[in-house]
């Protein structure tokens, strides 16, 4: 037998569940509610990392000041001392249940309504990024997912269902935001062709290789000043019409994961990375159960290995078949190089062990967002307090996977090559 | 007991289309109009109209300080009450990010004019804003607020 790592099948693709993402029909559809679900888990979590402390931060300068400017609505009550205290706790368990999902349309129209009442207390607590987030929560409040976090980790599709709007909503806001974004730039005196804003924006300060990375970004932006600048409004502009367009999702998908990475990591890091991250939950398929993972039921680290990824297919990608089930797909016995278990995509490729590894953060996108969300959160709270670098952490993380990526290529492309060769 | 189910579920949806159309309606024009003010449709830049990282936030330094006739400057007692996070005399490195610098002068007018109502000692409160770059062509380099507290 041969141990190529990476070993072809035609087989036909496997059978959709009829509980698919279907939301090509009516805004009031009812759709697959774990996309959903997934999306107000990784806000909740920017939620309670970030924003959470920063709404708190500001409620507390705001109550133990006496001088305040007026109010940017001068009908809404100003904030006393108590409701203050009453507010940043209020946060917290706001937060948490949105995390958890208990009344999580309540929880977050009340850190949304919070959250623009801190705004408009004072003209100096705006940011974009938090406007972002505060539109987001409120989309949450709009939508019936009802998948409580504990049923999200439980793996299996209990029915639940949802209208497709809120969904729809969610992708047109982020189109919205981009295109609003490219226009801006396109009309700013600043930033135009000259690319005059572009080079000198600060960036921040990384730590290690990080920091020759970001030089050498530095370099290309203030050589090729204007070139960049036409190609971020470029790029937003695609990104804007990549969202509203279902064929252009894929594309939407990577090219806004690059773009907004590059922000974070080389450029300025901040809240709308996270958020933008988080959204594009909304663009990848949901419940179609379109991946089988053939695991060996007699093997305990296989079955380990299933019990854990279980518990991590928030979005119900993964189908799940013990070696020898006869469904057409590749069902041989489990070799060394399998390491427990194989998994086939949608065209019948198989992949096995460090190549598995390498795609499964495709398929399970939430609980690599919330790690990567708890690193860089954490990290820089750590790096706040003196303790190094630590906000590099999720860009190592990213440098890891990237690295297994080009392993892997390697192998597919050297594989690729034998077969082409013929015995 | 279907038809009524269904006039309910009917009423909902009519009300869920119009709060679509007016989430959308609001997020569109509002921003659009934010951003071309009418009836010239000028382009600005504006606060509330996604327009992130197209403008230099202006950098400016202030200094808050009390002075007595022509003495010299003196620190602004206890200016963490009045605004948590300032510091008296030194000065303090700012970014007007997302305001304008008519916004800041409002801002340190109404500070100074707040501090010598409240401490009634005849002292001078002082705001000295010293403008780094990136203002308005039409803002001078440096202003100055003063208020005078009666004794």
């Amino acid at each position: 037998m041969s141990t190529c790592p990476l070993v072809w099948s035609f087989v036909p693709r496997p059978r959709r569940s009829p509980g698919k993402a279907d939301d090509g029909g009516s805004w009031f559809a009812p759709i697959p509610a774990y996309r959903l679900a997934t999306f107000r888990v990784a806000l909740a979590v920017t939620t309670l990392v970030f924003h959470v402390p920063k709404f708190n931060g500001l409620i507390e300068g705001y109550v133990s000041s006496t001088f305040h400017v007026p109010r940017a609505l001068p009908w809404i009550p100003p904030l006393t001392r108590i409701e203050g205290a009453a507010f940043v706790v209020l946060q917290y368990v706001a937060s948490a249940g949105l995390l958890l999902g208990l009344a999580p349309r309540v929880c977050a129209w009340f850190l949304a309504a919070v959250g623009f009442y801190v705004i408009a207390l004072d003209p100096e607590h705006y940011a974009h990024n938090a406007q972002f987030h505060l539109t987001l929560l409120a989309l949450i409040g709009c939508s019936n997912d009802r998948v409580p976090l504990l049923r999200l980790l439980r793996g299996e599709d209990s029915g639940d269902r949802c209208p497709a709007w809120p969904e729809r909503l969610v992708r047109i806001q982020l189109s919205i935001v981009f295109f609003y974004a490219a226009l801006d730039k396109i009309f700013s005196p600043y930033w135009g062709l000259s690319g005059a804003l572009l080079a000198s924006l600060a960036v921040a300060d990384h730590g290690g290789w990080l920091a020759g990375l970001q030089r050498a970004s530095q370099v290309v932006i203030h050589a090729f000043a204007g070139p960049m600048s036409v190609m971020t409004i470029a790029i937003e502009v695609f990104l804007a019409v990549a969202f509203l367009f279902r064929p252009l999702w894929p594309a939407g998908v990577v090219a806004g994961f690059v773009f907004v990475v590059y922000l974070e990591f080389l450029v300025r890091p901040g809240v709308f990375t996270w958020d933008t991250l988080a959204s594009l939950i909304m663009l990848v398929p949901a419940n179609d159960r379109s991946w089988t993972v053939i695991y060996d039921p007699e093997c305990v680290s296989s079955r380990r290995k299933r019990t854990t990824l279980v518990r991590l297919d928030w979005l119900r990608r993964l189908q799940w078949v013990p070696t020898g089930d006869a469904r057409g797909v590749e069902t041989r016995p489990m070799t060394a190089g399998d390491d427990g278990l194989r998994l086939v995509n949608p065209r019948g490729r198989v992949y096995r062990g460090l190549e598995a590894l390498r795609v499964l953060p495709v398929l399970l996108p939430g609980p690599v967002f919330v790690i990567m969300a708890l690193a860089r959160f954490g990290g820089g709270f750590l790096a706040a307090r003196g303790y190094g670098p630590w906000d590099d952490l999720p860009f190592l993380m990213l440098g890891g996977l990237f690295v297994l990526w080009i392993l892997t290529w390697q192998g597919y492309a050297s594989s690729t090559a034998a077969v082409r060769r013929g015995p | 007991m279907d038809r009524g189910h269904s006039e309910v579920s009917e009423w909902r949806r009519y009300a869920t289309a119009a709060f679509i159309v007016l989430w959308l309606g609001i997020q569109i024009v509002v921003p659009l109009l934010q951003k071309f003010e009418l009836p010239t449709f000028r382009y600005r830049w504006a606060r509330y109209s996604w327009a992130m990282f197209s403008r230099l936030g202006p950098r400016y330094e202030v200094t808050l300080f009390r002075t007595r006739g022509a003495g010299d400057p003196e620190p602004v007692p206890e200016i963490g009450r009045y605004v948590r996070g300032y510091r008296s005399p030194e000065p303090m490195s700012m970014t007007a990010a997302y305001w304008s610098e008519d916004e800041v002068h409002d801002r340190f007018s109404r500070l100074v004019t707040y501090l010598a109502r409240e401490r009634r000692d005849g002292y001078t409160y002082v705001a000295s804003i010293h403008w780094i770059r990136y203002q308005r062509v039409d803002v001078p380099p440096r202003v100055e607020f003063r208020a005078k507290a009666a004794p």
